[in-house]
């Protein structure tokens, strides 16, 4: 019964490995979005310094056979991306702060 | 458990007080601006002359002061004044000269940057100084650190004494544009670290960035170029600009890129009144 039930219990967990672990088509998807939100957040200025060298790292380790970390550097990098869009949007046009008043 | 909503109820007051206090680039003028960005740094470093601010923070701090005024004893810029003027008065291959550009000598830093009504668009010496080279048939030079820092090095010595004069034409919507996307520019939180460039240097001006202290915005345009200890040798206005964007982890500009242009617009006007002083000395 206890072997039985470690044996499940290891069938389960390689399951769900297989189930999240990234393959060449997750990291294609995921370089795809990175490259669309770097392009948005370059649209209006609000490119973040470090995506560049996020998504060279990115094609590095998808280049080495590491499609885990390469979709993982990629999210980062779309995440940056649309963070720098929603940043500039929010900081468009602004004037002077209400500190310089008080 | 009255008093902590009373508390939060005022925290919360405050917090909707000032938000609603924030402005647009475009609610205030320039002379309106001018007024409020000078009362600002003379409430927050009482006792500082106007024209002091032009020594960025050796004006509000007399260690830091102690040290640099030793090192302007023997300035570390002082043998690029003189490349510069070789450069000066060197003739081009076709035989004329920077003068032929610049035919009232080289003290020049009071007219810029300036607006050009025509080409709309702000005008800075260092591009004015490559238009020269162009006109002449020479390369133009790199803009942020060599030859130019050599030329410009020269004209700011020549032009020391000089009032910083920043006009934004009265009547001209493209010049206040230019000016308000300046301004917005340097309110607006930019990079991963979401930081302005007035979170350093208005906001935050005179305390510690580690072991650093943050100069005040007034007068930091009036020293260019300058040689930095951290860098070794001199650099321009806008590579400055473009490291501040680095340091907050934003993509920078390439110097003379519009908004460098427009952000050197403002903030020089933001120094109305000022005396040039540069070339000069940082840490």
């Amino acid at each position: 019964m206890k072997k039985l039930t470690l044996t499940a219990l290891a069938s389960l967990l390689l399951l769900a490995g297989s189930a999240f672990a990234s393959n060449q088509g997750d990291f294609q998807k995921a370089m795809k979005a990175a490259q669309e939100a770097r392009k948005m957040a370059q649209s209006v200025d609000g490119e973040w310094r470090d995506i560049g060298k996020i998504l060279k790292h990115a094609k590095k380790a998808a280049k080495k056979g590491d499609f885990k970390t390469a979709t993982e550097l990629a999210r980062i990098a779309e995440f940056q991306g649309k963070t720098g869009y929603a940043q500039a949007m929010s900081q468009k046009g602004v004037g002077n702060p209400a500190y310089l008043y008080n | 458990m009255k008093k902590q909503l009373v508390a939060v109820l005022a925290i919360s007051l405050l917090a909707t007080g000032s938000a609603f206090a924030n402005k647009k680039a475009t609610d205030t003028t320039p002379e309106e601006d001018l007024k409020v960005y000078r009362d600002y740094f003379m409430k927050k470093f009482p006792g500082v002359p106007l024209n002091e601010f032009q020594n960025g923070v050796y004006a509000i701090d007399k260690v830091s002061r102690d040290s640099w005024e030793a090192i302007e004893e023997f300035p570390p810029y002082e043998p690029m004044i003189e490349e510069g003027e070789e450069m000066w008065n060197k003739p081009f291959a076709n035989g004329k000269t920077y003068s032929s550009c610049f035919p009232d000598g080289p003290a020049q830093r009071k007219n810029y940057p300036r607006w050009d009504a025509k080409r709309k668009m702000v005008v800075t010496l260092p591009m004015m100084v490559n238009e020269c080279r162009e006109k002449n048939g020479e390369k133009p030079l790199k803009w942020a650190k060599g030859p130019i820092t050599r030329i410009l090095s020269y004209m700011a010595y020549e032009s020391r004494g000089q009032k910083t004069h920043v006009v934004i034409p009265k009547g001209d919507a493209d010049a206040l544009a230019a000016y308000n996307d300046g301004k917005s520019f340097y309110f607006a939180r930019r990079g991963q670290l979401n930081f302005s460039c007035a979170s350093c240097h208005v906001e935050s001006a005179g305390q510690h960035i580690r072991t650093d202290i943050l100069s005040p915005a007034l007068g930091q345009t009036t020293g260019w170029p300058v040689y930095r200890s951290k860098w070794g040798e001199l650099g321009t206005l806008h590579r400055r600009f473009k490291g501040c964007n680095k340091q907050v982890r934003a993509k920078p500009f390439k110097p003379q890129h519009r908004q460098y242009r427009n952000l050197e617009y403002f903030l020089t006007h933001m120094s109305n009144g000022i005396e040039y002083n540069g070339p000069s000395a940082r840490k």
